[in-house]
């Protein structure tokens, strides 16, 4: 690693420890852009300095990192590249903390992040900072929708058990509420669930699970059994898409009238949340009206896939994120394989400022294979990718 | 949907189509002279402002003519049968008849594919079911249109039956290879692999175009010749635009022979310009998110993995080229994106083909190494070896089979009587 990038380190964190103190979502825009542009483009500089490899990638950038004008200009990285085994690193093997890695749910090969001390730290702040503007600061019972096996401490941490670890700020206490039987599925606890929700029945609680985990393993068990759980106070937080909950045919509308039914809350505060291990420390849940809101320390483009310029509120694309928390990978502008679109660049009607956007859904699968696609078989015997 | 191609509701249109094809292709015969005569109007008729701009529209056309036909003809079938005459062999004759109903399962990327396929075994006299993809609708009934134009008693139309259901449609699927005779099946291995696994009669001949990928390769001499070089990239430029990259004759990746004179960068930047004037001039005007993702990931994924590569791209997912070396070629992204490579050796890199490389596009100086290469080509699994340019220009063999006499039957006369 390069010596030379290490009196920048002080700088970024600097700054970045500065934007993480300010109110996540209200910052003017176009103070946000200039400031997130100038600290993108060190944070670029840097890895460059750390990563040959990165900087061989930013050299063939068709526009250099000094002559960009916006955040849009900059260079991204398309985030299936955290695919690659070993992952993705601007710091020494020793002073890696911890490994995320993605979930992977159509059985293809997970992506990895890996993270230090400090973008550990920046992760748990950024976290932290969005969602306390959607719940609150005050620490509460905490009740994860999850086994304990995804409660601990772990040098290779999956999605699941990092969005869990992640809201573990704001517990007092933290009950799991699923456990593995003996024959290796996981189980609804309902005896654990009835004393908690007869104990916090009148206290501001936190639940939080995986969206399909949520609904196969605590409300259609509870639904089965006629049962709710009376905690008019809770916010429900859940994450991980709704491909699953798709192929049932459960709506969005229906799964957050449920959930609500069961707790006895209003459907408002059950939250779903966009993100993904490789944009740390940056999570994205919905207002009040239904959008999704960008922090101050983060961005959200939408590229046309043809040109891959941005396109204007209203249009759908390929969602692009952007950060300055990690420094520990480069991670910092990522082409996601999802698609979205940019409601508008501020004024939502919820009051936060600055870019909020919708998730639309994963990029579709190309349907038609030609005969000139050799993809599957030559992986398949092991072709030199 | 037009009239021209029935959208599917009930296999049963199917069976009945197939009935009243097995009845054309077998009542009349249709004399060679005949059939292609109204081919060369078509190809004709091709030249209208609606049908040019369809991807592979120009070789449609030239695969159309008598003059491409005829020679294919002969030596498949024999001169003879575009007499319509049988052939002598020994004391017997032969003669070379339709199977029947022949089913066309194309693949859904090129825009021509039905067309080709069908023309095949409409040559060989048979009658014709032809399960058209869905995004190939409509270029299959504008060129379809031109053929009604020409085909006044309608010689060739009653011979064909287009069909549009979706692929996950089984039992439409089902009903299609049971009403066939023969059958060929175009695309990638899923889709092969799915067709091929229909309920086709015991009798069905069945040929299979599988998924293959194509490549080209420059000889030391050729690209290192600086007057040569701006021609020689536009036809790189022109091979790698067709289909947008993804027939199975696009060139996925360039073997560039080493040269101690002359720099590949040189080549390079002279492609690079031919791949921005090929842009300009076909521009993509859609494209799937997928296949963008797919052209970023390559070129990040050609960058991170080793610190001699280079790569070169505009800001847009357009085109890509991949700077390297080796002999080995690289897994194939396709969009208008392809690998580079100097080697040392271009027998060493073309000894290496595994049997997926279906063609080989050439530029090479001196004729006896060509013939050389060509050689060890076909050694290697390699079923067309072509000048740089040309790769998609359909032909016979294709996939190193014939197109027409495997959809025919040889049928042997031996005299009763001396």
């Amino acid at each position: 690693m390069n010596q030379v990038a290490e009196p920048q380190v002080a700088q970024l964190e600097q700054a970045i420890a500065a934007l993480l103190e300010v109110p996540p979502y209200g910052m003017d825009p176009a103070v946000r852009h200039d400031a997130l542009l100038s600290l993108l483009k060190q944070g670029l500089q840097y890895a460059c300095a750390r990563n040959p490899q990165f900087a061989n990638y930013l050299r063939y950038w068709p526009l250099p990192v000094s002559e960009a004008k916006s955040i849009a200009e900059l260079p991204y990285l398309p985030v299936s590249v955290f695919k690659a085994n070993p992952p993705l690193s601007l710091v020494p093997s020793s002073e890696i903390k911890r490994t995320l890695t993605s979930s992977s749910t159509s059985g293809q090969i997970p992506s990895r992040v890996v993270l230090d001390a400090a973008t550990s730290r920046r992760m748990t702040k950024g976290v932290i900072a969005i969602i306390r503007d959607f719940i609150g600061a005050a620490r509460r019972p905490y009740l994860v929708i999850d086994t304990q096996e995804n409660l601990g401490r772990q040098a290779e941490l999956g999605a699941r058990g990092a969005a869990i670890q992640a809201l573990g700020s704001f517990a007092t206490e933290i009950v799991s509420c699923l456990r593995t039987d003996e024959k290796g599925d996981s189980a609804l606890e309902f005896d654990k669930l009835r004393i908690c929700a007869e104990k916090w029945k009148d206290a501001p609680v936190l639940v939080y699970g995986f969206t399909y985990v949520l609904w196969t393993q605590l409300i259609e068990p509870l639904r089965r059994r006629g049962m709710t759980l009376p905690m008019p106070n809770v916010h429900v937080l859940h994450s991980g898409g709704w491909k699953r909950l798709e192929q049932q045919a459960v709506t969005k509308d229906v799964f957050t009238s449920e959930v609500a039914r069961v707790f006895g809350c209003p459907p408002e505060r059950v939250i779903d949340y966009y993100g993904m291990v490789e944009n740390v420390g940056v999570v994205y849940p919905d207002c009040e009206r239904g959008y999704k809101h960008v922090p101050a320390f983060a961005d959200v483009i939408i590229r046309d896939p043809l040109t891959l310029a941005p396109v204007r509120p209203g249009q759908q694309g390929l969602v692009q994120v952007c950060s300055v928390l990690p420094t520990s990978f480069p991670g910092f502008l990522l082409l996601t394989d999802d698609m979205g679109e940019i409601i508008g660049h501020d004024g939502c009607a919820c009051g936060r400022r600055g870019t909020h956007f919708r998730f639309l859904r994963r990029v579709p699968k190309v349907e038609v294979r030609g005969c000139g696609n050799l993809e599957t078989s030559r992986a398949r015997r092991g072709a030199p990718a | 949907m037009s009239d021209l191609i029935s959208r599917i509701a009930s296999p049963s249109e199917i069976t009945s189509a197939a009935q009243r094809l097995r009845e054309a292709a077998l009542e009349k015969s249709l004399p060679p002279a005949t059939l292609l005569d109204v081919f060369e109007k078509w190809a004709a008729a091709l030249d209208g402002h609606e049908v040019r701009e369809i991807p592979g529209v120009t070789f449609l056309r030239l695969w159309l003519r008598r003059g491409t036909l005829e020679p294919i003809l002969t030596r498949e079938l024999g001169a003879e049968w575009l007499r319509g005459e049988w052939r002598d062999d020994g004391r017997a004759r032969l003669q070379s008849f339709p199977l029947g109903v022949v089913g066309h399962w194309p693949a859904g990327n090129i825009e021509i594919q039905p067309i080709l396929s069908l023309t095949c075994a409409l040559l060989g006299g048979n009658s014709c079911l032809v399960r058209v993809p869905g995004g190939l609708v409509e270029p299959t009934r504008l060129i379809m249109e031109k053929l009604q134009h020409v085909d006044h008693d309608a010689q060739l139309l009653n011979r064909i039956f287009l069909a549009s259901f979706d692929h996950s449609r089984t039992d439409a699927q089902e009903a299609m290879a049971r009403a066939v005779d023969g059958a060929m099946i175009w695309g990638g291995e899923e889709a092969v692999s799915q067709v091929r696994a229909l309920p086709f009669p015991h009798w069905a001949r069945v040929v299979v175009f599988g998924p293959r990928l194509s490549v080209a390769a420059m000889d030391s001499a050729t690209w290192g010749d600086s007057q040569e070089r701006k021609a020689w990239c536009l036809r790189i430029a022109r091979d790698v635009w067709q289909f947008d990259q993804a027939a199975c004759s696009s060139p996925q990746t360039l073997f560039l022979e080493r040269n101690g004179a002359s720099d590949p960068a040189e080549f390079v930047e002279e492609l690079k310009r031919a791949f921005a004037e090929e842009n300009r001039a076909h521009p993509r005007q859609a494209i799937e998110p997928a296949l963008t993702s797919s052209i970023c990931r390559a070129r990040a994924s050609w960058l991170l993995d080793d610190l001699a590569h280079h790569a070169h791209f505009p800001a847009s997912a357009d085109w890509t080229i991949l700077e390297g070396a080796g002999s080995q070629i690289p897994e194939p992204t396709q969009g208008r994106t392809l690998s580079v490579l100097v080697t040392d050796d271009l027998q060493q890199a073309i000894c290496s083909f595994d049997g997926t490389v279906q063609t080989l596009g050439l530029a090479v100086k001196d004729r006896e190494r060509e013939e050389k290469l060509a050689e060890a080509a076909g050694r290697h699994g390699v079923d067309r070896v072509v000048r740089l340019g040309q790769m998609h220009v359909f032909g016979s063999p294709w996939d190193g089979m014939d197109l027409v006499r495997p959809m025919t039957r040889l049928v042997r006369h031996g005299r009763s009587q001396e």
